[in-house]
């Protein structure tokens, strides 16, 4: 992934879940890196091969879960047949979680922000934040 | 210069003291309203509420505005680096409210000059091609040369040997000069804006009609019940119009879209109760009219509608149309052969063979159960109570059979009772802001275009530079060759014209120069001077003799109307690049040279004001706004500037001493009292654009297209090639190709193929394709039509006046069942990639006879695989999941 060589704050590594444990398309929502509204993200295993994928088949990616657009939460919106966040409910952005969470479609003036994942054993830890969340002006800054 | 794109995971705040103005976006119609914050490089706000100028704590919430760090970029002010914010405004209440913004508009930041950045090839000095190479040269240099080109190319060739090409939309102070240069000091017919081969209306069928084709506001598309969309996808191009007005306010809308692709909005639609009626390119006259009939069969008219407001028989005929004058509408609403009342159309409908639906499902490609259930959603009345029916159209429509489309989708909306009413309306979505104000009419007498009966009609520029007839033209902000059809042909026009004339620069000398093209002139070639901001391709980098560098939005206050006449004042917030000046100043000193009088404006505001008289009486008029201002000491632009992102909606008026907006156009709910002051009351605030005050319903003739039609449908291995705009590019990509974010989605031309035609040719998505045809036509020669019936394709074509050329265009496959089978779809204009990626070289060079408009949508095509794009198996640029996932 040359291009994507981001500017990822350093963060303490956070164990979000285990390979055994995360079942096909089937999300687990944690926050990270702050405990805040806008921090909600979800680990999912894509079945697919992604852009900064763990695991032994390079498809369990992180994303936070909060639409770069305007903010509008896009829980219940992973489409596993497609390996797509949205589209939004609110203005309907759609991000490719195999690329980066780039926009298929929409108005956001990012990608959805990647939680960039490490495995140690079976564990996975969320260790860094690709591109900056909403409503953030800093991913290091704790919320005011 | 790289455009590797990095995301960025913080951005520095506004403090409290930073500077902050209005604007609006640059981009699209919607003209969404935006605030520009900006400060010294070396300072930053902190993310408390009483730290940053946004007056938050971070984060911020759902909706309350952020700042992305693509809305962020660094230029210069007064010489010295200063952060620039460019953010939706949250605080609007119309348009974008709450700050809603495209993707376009979102990162308007990365437009901004910027030393350091993508944007650090702006033009910033006048150039002059000597030896082959541009070299910087003074203003003084430049413009004494084109001036006495000039002279001598209009007093020895007269002044339709003098050409303009220019944007109409790129501000009034820009686009008054340019008018008042061209049509008032100059007078040349050889005028043509940047999208057509001449000025005229666009949908002239709602013009004759009587319907100003931005008579709507963006509140009556959330009030409809059913709004029929032709050839647009208003998601992908007129965004917000359709996520902060389409998709809110009357719940119960269903949204019928008449288009060759189901693309996100129509995903959307039809999840909410809307319809597909997915047709091949170019049929939608025969779709309109079979939705029609249908509705007249039945007898779900808006029977009172048509009793009071429109004309009848006599009406149109006493009216003679809009007077006696020979302009192309008035010849056209007075020929006889087209205005007609509701029995007389009734009777020419129900002969129409194409209309009867069997044969229009078999001409359309829509299945006939969906014509007739558009029918019933527009117009059947449920429990007694008629739909409020709404009709948007745009280029899928009347750039591929101009008149036809435009004049049966005017008769069937007036047939559903649209147009004059809340929610019940009929407009274009519009494709560029409303920025032009003529000082003077284009000199219709003096083009050289004439249809039989000697009916006037603007020029073919393309067609009148090929036939060897322009000497000198000048450029200004559009990509002439790659915006025209048959582009490769027109390039090698241009370039046998320009670079391989004998008479080429050796030196800055002016008048060495000058004489060298003036050589150039008398040997039948031509001179090119562009003016833009960028050096594009092919215009600027290869054919232009003299490149003049334009400033632009945000480095000058200007100011124009968006797709709902709503007026703003785009404030100046940095300094232009180099030595570039604004259009109208560049336009006032040629015009010094030239010893014309008038042009001795000191500032933009000068402009403006002047401009104000020309607007006066118009859809644009905001004269009353510089009356006031005039009252009160002001400047007009500060007037302007006070209202900010809500600005005022024209024609203005003075009510009771204060400025007040006109919401929409044909109102028949509009109460006006006595004009006040400087305010006109014209007719059609509240009737219908025509001498009656009633709308008129004109036939749309197939047998003027169906020839052209059928000589241009795609035989054996040929397939339909259209084109379009999508969501994340804007225009020609001119900004977009030095936005990293937006080419890491999009780093290059891509086109929409069908399984179905992909499969058999082995091409996936991902795949380099290239899209080829020796069969491109091309009319030539012919300006003055004599015979009754001679300006038919059939007949051009047996006069010899029609030929075959080339075109290609390489693009990267996006394989999708978005796209109808039999169907190719790429970018309307991808600049970056000229010539290789250019799908206007496959349009046909044949426009419509009767109003003088290409058909762009209509292009053919061979394609096949040339390889694998980079993109296919990459993670980091390119997507090829579905756009239309709901």
């Amino acid at each position: 992934d040359t291009l994507f060589q981001a500017e990822v704050a350093a963060y303490e590594g956070v164990k979000i879940g285990s390979i055994q444990d995360l079942a096909l398309a089937q999300p687990q929502e944690f926050r990270y890196p702050w405990d805040d509204a806008n921090c909600i993200s979800y680990l999912i295993k894509l079945g697919v091969p992604a852009g900064g994928g763990v695991g032994p088949d390079k498809d369990i990616v992180a994303f936070n879960a909060i639409c770069p657009h305007m903010g509008f939460p896009l829980l219940g919106q992973f489409k596993s047949e497609h390996q797509v966040m949205g589209p939004c409910p609110s203005h309907l952005s759609t991000y490719d979680l195999t690329r980066h969470g780039m926009v298929v479609a929409g108005h956001a003036t990012e990608g959805l922000p990647q939680v960039m994942l490490e495995t140690r054993g079976d564990d996975i830890y969320a260790v860094g934040v690709m591109g900056l969340i909403y409503g953030f002006s800093n991913n290091e800054a704790a919320p005011v | 210069m790289t455009n590797d794109y990095v995301p960025q995971d913080k951005i520095p705040l506004p403090p409290p003291d930073a500077e902050v103005r209005t604007t609006a976006c640059d981009y699209c119609i919607v003209g969404c309203g935006y605030r520009v914050f900006t400060w010294p490089v070396g300072k930053e706000g902190g993310p408390r509420a009483d730290q940053n100028a946004l007056g938050m704590d971070m984060p911020t919430r759902t909706f309350q505005g952020w700042i992305s760090p693509n809305q962020h970029n660094v230029t210069l002010i007064d010489g010295k680096r200063h952060h620039v914010v460019v953010q939706p405004d949250p605080n609007a209440t119309v348009v974008n409210r709450q700050g809603n913004h495209s993707i376009r508009g979102g990162t308007l930041a990365l437009k901004v000059y910027n030393p350091d950045g993508p944007t650090r090839d702006r033009l910033q000095s006048p150039l002059l091609r000597v030896n082959g190479e541009l070299t910087p040269v003074s203003w003084d240099t430049a413009l004494d040369i084109m001036a006495r080109v000039s002279r001598h190319v209009i007093d020895t060739y007269g002044e339709a040997a003098w050409a303009m090409k220019t944007f109409s939309y790129q501000y009034f102070e820009n686009t008054y000069a340019i008018s008042k240069l061209a049509f008032r000091s100059i007078v040349t017919p050889a005028y043509s804006p940047h999208d057509k081969p001449g000025p005229g209306a666009d949908t002239a069928g709602l013009d004759d009609s009587g319907i100003n084709p931005f008579s709507a506001s963006y509140e009556d598309w959330s009030e409809a019940d059913v709004i029929f969309l032709s050839g647009t996808d208003p998601f992908e191009s007129k965004t917000i119009v359709f996520t902060e007005w389409m998709m809110k306010g009357n719940t119960d809308k269903k949204l019928i879209f008449a288009l060759p692709r189901r693309t996100t909005g129509v995903a959307w639609a039809e999840q909410h109760g809307g319809i597909l009626l997915q047709l091949i390119p170019g049929s939608d006259t025969v779709l309109q009219l079979a939705i029609a009939r249908i509705i007249l069969e039945n007898g779900w008219e808006d029977s009172e509608f048509i009793g009071k407001w429109v004309a009848n028989a006599w009406e149109i005929d006493a009216g003679m149309g809009r007077g006696t004058r020979n302009t192309p509408w008035q010849w056209r609403t007075t020929w006889g052969k087209l205005g007609s009342g509701i029995e007389e159309y009734r009777e020419w409908l129900f002969e129409q063979p194409h209309a009867e639906l069997d044969r229009a499902a078999e001409i359309t490609g829509v299945p006939a159960d969906l014509i007739v259930r558009a029918a019933e959603m527009l117009a059947k009345p449920v429990d007694g109570v008629r739909p409020k029916a709404s009709f948007g159209l745009e280029k899928g429509n009347y750039w591929s059979n101009n008149y036809g489309n435009t004049a049966s989708f005017a008769a069937l909306a007036l047939i559903c009772g649209a147009g004059n009413r809340p929610g019940q309306v009929v407009s274009r979505l519009g494709g560029h802001q409303r920025g032009w104000i003529g000082a003077a009419s284009y000199p219709i007498d003096k083009s050289p275009n004439r249809l039989p009966g000697r009916r006037r009609q603007e020029i073919d520029l393309d067609r009148w530079v090929e036939s060897g007839n322009v000497r000198f033209a000048w450029v200004i902000g559009t990509t002439w060759i790659n915006a025209m059809a048959a582009s490769h042909e027109l390039h090698d026009t241009f370039h046998r014209m320009t670079r391989r004339n004998e008479h080429q620069l050796t030196t800055t000398d002016v008048d060495q120069a000058a004489a060298t093209l003036i050589a150039r002139a008398d040997s039948g070639g031509m001179v090119v001077a562009v003016q833009d901001i960028y050096l594009q391709s092919p215009i600027g980098d290869e054919l232009a003799d003299i490149v003049l560098p334009a400033s632009t939005w945000g480095e000058n206050d200007f100011a124009r109307c968006n797709g709902e006449r709503r007026l703003r004042l785009y404030s100046k917030f940095n300094d232009p690049p180099g030595d570039s000046r604004p259009d109208w100043w560049i336009i006032a000193q040629f015009a010094r040279k030239m010893g014309f009088e008038g042009y001795d404006w000191q500032d933009s505001n000068q402009v403006f004001e002047e401009a104000a008289r020309s607007s006066r009486g118009g859809v644009l008029d905001y004269f009353p706004l510089v009356r006031y201002a005039q009252s009160q000491g002001r400047r007009a632009h500060d007037v302007l500037r006070d209202m900010g992102t809500t600005g005022i909606q024209t024609p203005v008026r003075m009510v009771n001493g204060e400025l007040v907006g006109t919401k929409r156009l044909h109102d028949s709910t509009l109460e006006l009292g006595t004009p006040e002051g400087p305010t006109v009351h014209r007719k059609w605030l509240t009737h219908f654009h025509t001498h009656s005050g009633k709308a008129v319903l004109n036939k749309s003739p197939w047998e003027w297209f169906s020839d052209f039609y059928e000589r241009i449908t795609p035989t054996g291995d040929e397939l339909w090639m259209t084109n379009g705009r999508i969501n994340e590019l804007w225009q020609s990509a001119y900004d977009d190709s030095r936005k990293p974010y937006i080419t890491q989605r999009w780093p290059d031309n891509y086109v929409e193929i069908h399984p179905n035609d992909a499969e058999p040719r082995g091409i996936e998505s991902g795949d380099e394709v290239i899209m080829e045809s020796d069969d491109i036509l091309v009319q030539t020669g012919g300006f003055t039509i004599v015979k009754g019936d001679e300006f038919l394709f059939s007949k051009m074509e047996e006069n010899g006046l029609i030929r075959s050329g080339k075109g290609h265009s390489k693009a990267v496959a996006i394989v999708t069942d978005a796209v109808r089978p039999g169907l190719l779809f790429t970018n309307f204009i991808y600049s970056p990639g000229w010539p290789e990626t250019e799908s206007n070289s496959l349009i046909h060079r044949v426009p419509d006879p009767i109003t003088n408009r290409y058909r762009f949508k209509l292009g053919k095509a061979k394609i096949r695989k040339t390889g694998e794009s980079p993109y296919k198996d990459s993670f980091e640029s390119m997507t090829f999941k579905s756009r239309n996932i709901i």
